[in-house]
C-alpha cells in the first residue's frame, strides 16, 4: 500500500478531496475502508463525539442484520408506489369530474328554466299575474306524469303477454276442436256449452 | 342477384336427380305415414322451444280387433293426457274437465299428417331426401319439407331407416336457422300393443260432446284477403277466449300441416301498433286497426302473419 493512498483516504475524511474515483477505490480496497474508518474513529474521539459504550464494529453488524434479513423475493415496489400514481390519478381526474357535474348541472338549470318558462307560457298564455310559483308547479307534474307513464307502460306490458298467452292457448285448443268431426243432432244452443 | 344464383344454381343440377331425391323422400314419407298406422311402438321425445324443453310419452298401435290406439301425455307439469280409441279421442286437461271428440286423429306435437296422406302437400311444399345421419342411435334419413314460397317454415325430418318412424322433428327457417325441434329420446317397438294401450282399450272414457253442424259461422262481417297459397279454411265462430273472456270472431285456416287462426273483436284502444312472441315456431301476432283488435297465432313467420293481419278487412264486401 503506498503512502499516498493513505494521505488520499485522510483528506477525504477531512473533506478536502472530492473525486469520486477515490471513494471507489476506497469501497473496493478492504486496509483503505478500515483505514477510513480508524480515522473517522479516531476524528471522532478527539472531538470527544464517542458514545459511552463503543462498539467499534458497527458496520459489520450492520453487515449481519442485513444477512439475517429474509429475502423478499418480488419485491412489493408496486405497491408502495401504485397509491402515489394512483392519488396522481384521482387528483387529474376530480377536478375535471367536479366541472363536468357542475356543468352538467348548469345546464340542467338553463334547460329547466327554460322549459318552465315555456311550459308556464303555454299553459297560461295571456296571465298578468303569475300566481303559481315558477319552481313549485313544474316539478311534481313532470314527475307524476312520468310515474303514471311508466306505470302504464309496464301495465300494457303484462296486459299484452296475457292476451299473447290467451291467444296461443286458445289456438290450440281450435286446433284441437277443428279435427273433431261435427254431428248435426244437437241444437245450437247446447254449443254453448262446448270447451272453447 | 341471389335470386337468378339460385335459379342457375337450380338448372345446373340435372332434373333427374332431383326427381330421384323427391321420390326417395315421398317414399320414406309414406313409409312414415304406414309405419304410424300399423306399428306397435312406445316412445318418448322432448320438445324444445325457446329455451325449454317438453317431454312426453307417446304410445300408439293396434288391437286384435283392429282398434287403433294412441296415447301422448305431457310428463312435466300439470297433467295433460290425450287417449285415443279408434275415432274417439279425449283431452285430459288442467283447464277443463275431461272431454271426448270424434276426431281421426290426435292434435299434438307431431303433425297428424304424417300419419295420413303426406302427398296432398306436394301443392305447396317440395320433399328433399337430403343424406343420411345417426340419430338416437339409429341409422336416419334426413326428409326436408320445404315450402315453395317463403311464407313458411321448413320442416326437417330424420326417419329410422329399420322402422321408417320418425327419430327427429325440427322446424326451420328458410335461413336454416332451427326453431323448434322434437327429438325422441327412446323408442320401442313391439310385436303386441303396449300394456298402458291395453289398459286404455278396456277404460272407460270421458262423455264424448257433439259439434252441432251449425255451430259453424259461415259468414262472419269481415275476411282474410291474404293467405299463402294453399291455406284454406277448416272452420270459423265465434267464441270467448278462455283466459280473458274477451269475446273473438275467429277462424282456423290450414295448408295440411301448419294450421294458422285468425281472430276479430272489438279493442278499447283505437290503433296498437302490431306487436309478437315467438313460442317456438308459433307466432302470437296481435294489432288494433281503427277499433278492431286482429290477431294471427301459427306455425309461420312473423312476416306473413303481420301480411295475413293486414289483409283482414271488416265489412260484409265479398271475396274477389
Amino acid at each position: 500500500m503506498s503512502e499516498s493512498k493513505f494521505e488520499t483516504v485522510s483528506s477525504l475524511v477531512d473533506s478536502y478531496q472530492q473525486n469520486d474515483s477515490v471513494f471507489d477505490e476506497l469501497i473496493k480496497d478492504q486496509q483503505l475502508s478500515d483505514t477510513w474508518d480508524r480515522y473517522h474513529l479516531i476524528g471522532d474521539i478527539i472531538r470527544d463525539e464517542v458514545p459511552s459504550t463503543l462498539t467499534l464494529d458497527l458496520s459489520a453488524e450492520i453487515a449481519n442484520a442485513i444477512a439475517e434479513e429474509p429475502t423478499i423475493l418480488a419485491p412489493n415496489q408496486s405497491s408502495t408506489f401504485m397509491p402515489k400514481f394512483k392519488a396522481k390519478v384521482v387528483q387529474l381526474i376530480k377536478p375535471v369530474g367536479q366541472m363536468a357535474i357542475a356543468a352538467s348541472a348548469a345546464g340542467l338549470m338553463i334547460l329547466g328554466v327554460q322549459q318552465n318558462v315555456a311550459n308556464n307560457e303555454a299553459v297560461t298564455p295571456s296571465q298578468v299575474v303569475q300566481t303559481v310559483p315558477l319552481g313549485g308547479i313544474a316539478d311534481p307534474v313532470s314527475f307524476n306524469f312520468k310515474q303514471t307513464d311508466r306505470m302504464s307502460q309496464k301495465q300494457a306490458y303484462i296486459e299484452q303477454q296475457r292476451r299473447f298467452q290467451a291467444l296461443l292457448s286458445d289456438h290450440h285448443q281450435q286446433i284441437k276442436l277443428s279435427a273433431a268431426v261435427e254431428s248435426d243432432e244437437l241444437p245450437k244452443d247446447k254449443a254453448e256449452e262446448l270447451p272453447k | 342477384m341471389r335470386i337468378l344464383n339460385y335459379l342457375l344454381l337450380l338448372t345446373s343440377i340435372s332434373f333427374s336427380a332431383i326427381a330421384t331425391e323427391n321420390e326417395q323422400a315421398v317414399s320414406s314419407l309414406s313409409r312414415l305415414s304406414q309405419s304410424l298406422q300399423q306399428l306397435n311402438f312406445s316412445t318418448s321425445f322432448v320438445v324444445v322451444k325457446n329455451n325449454h324443453a317438453e317431454p312426453y310419452h307417446w304410445f300408439r298401435g293396434v288391437n286384435e280387433q283392429g282398434t287403433s290406439l294412441e296415447i301422448l301425455s305431457l310428463l312435466n307439469g300439470p297433467r295433460r293426457d290425450v287417449l285415443r280409441k279408434g275415432d274417439i279421442v279425449s283431452y285430459i286437461e288442467p283447464e277443463l274437465s275431461p272431454y271426448s271428440v270424434i276426431a281421426e286423429h290426435i292434435s299434438g306435437p307431431i303433425p297428424a299428417i304424417f300419419g295420413k296422406d303426406i302427398t296432398t302437400l306436394e301443392k305447396t311444399y317440395n320433399f328433399v331426401s337430403v343424406g343420411r345421419s345417426r340419430v338416437l342411435g339409429r341409422a336416419a334419413q334426413l326428409v326436408r319439407i320445404v315450402s315453395k314460397d317463403q311464407h313458411r317454415f321448413g320442416h326437417w325430418l330424420w326417419l329410422d331407416q329399420e322402422t321408417g318412424l320418425l327419430l327427429k322433428l325440427a322446424l326451420v327457417t328458410r335461413k336454416g336457422q332451427l326453431l323448434e325441434q322434437v327429438q325422441f329420446t327412446h323408442l320401442d317397438i313391439t310385436e303386441k300393443p303396449s300394456d298402458s294401450l291395453l289398459q286404455l282399450q278396456s277404460a272407460e272414457l270421458p262423455q264424448v260432446i257433439e259439434i252441432p253442424k251449425n255451430y259453424q259461422e259461415n259468414e262472419l262481417a269481415w275476411q282474410v284477403n291474404w293467405l299463402p297459397a294453399g291455406f284454406t279454411q277448416l272452420k270459423a265462430n265465434k267464441h270467448r277466449i278462455n283466459i280473458t273472456n274477451q269475446p273473438v270472431e275467429f277462424m282456423l285456416f290450414s295448408d295440411g300441416l301448419v294450421e294458422v287462426s285468425v281472430y276479430v273483436g272489438a279493442s278499447q284502444d283505437k290503433q296498437r301498433v302490431a306487436d309478437y312472441v315467438m313460442d317456438g315456431a308459433t307466432v302470437v301476432l296481435n294489432q288494433v286497426v281503427n277499433g278492431f283488435e286482429v290477431s294471427v297465432v301459427g306455425k309461420i313467420p312473423a312476416s306473413t302473419a303481420k301480411s295475413i293481419a293486414d289483409s283482414v278487412v271488416i265489412g260484409m264486401s265479398k271475396r274477389p
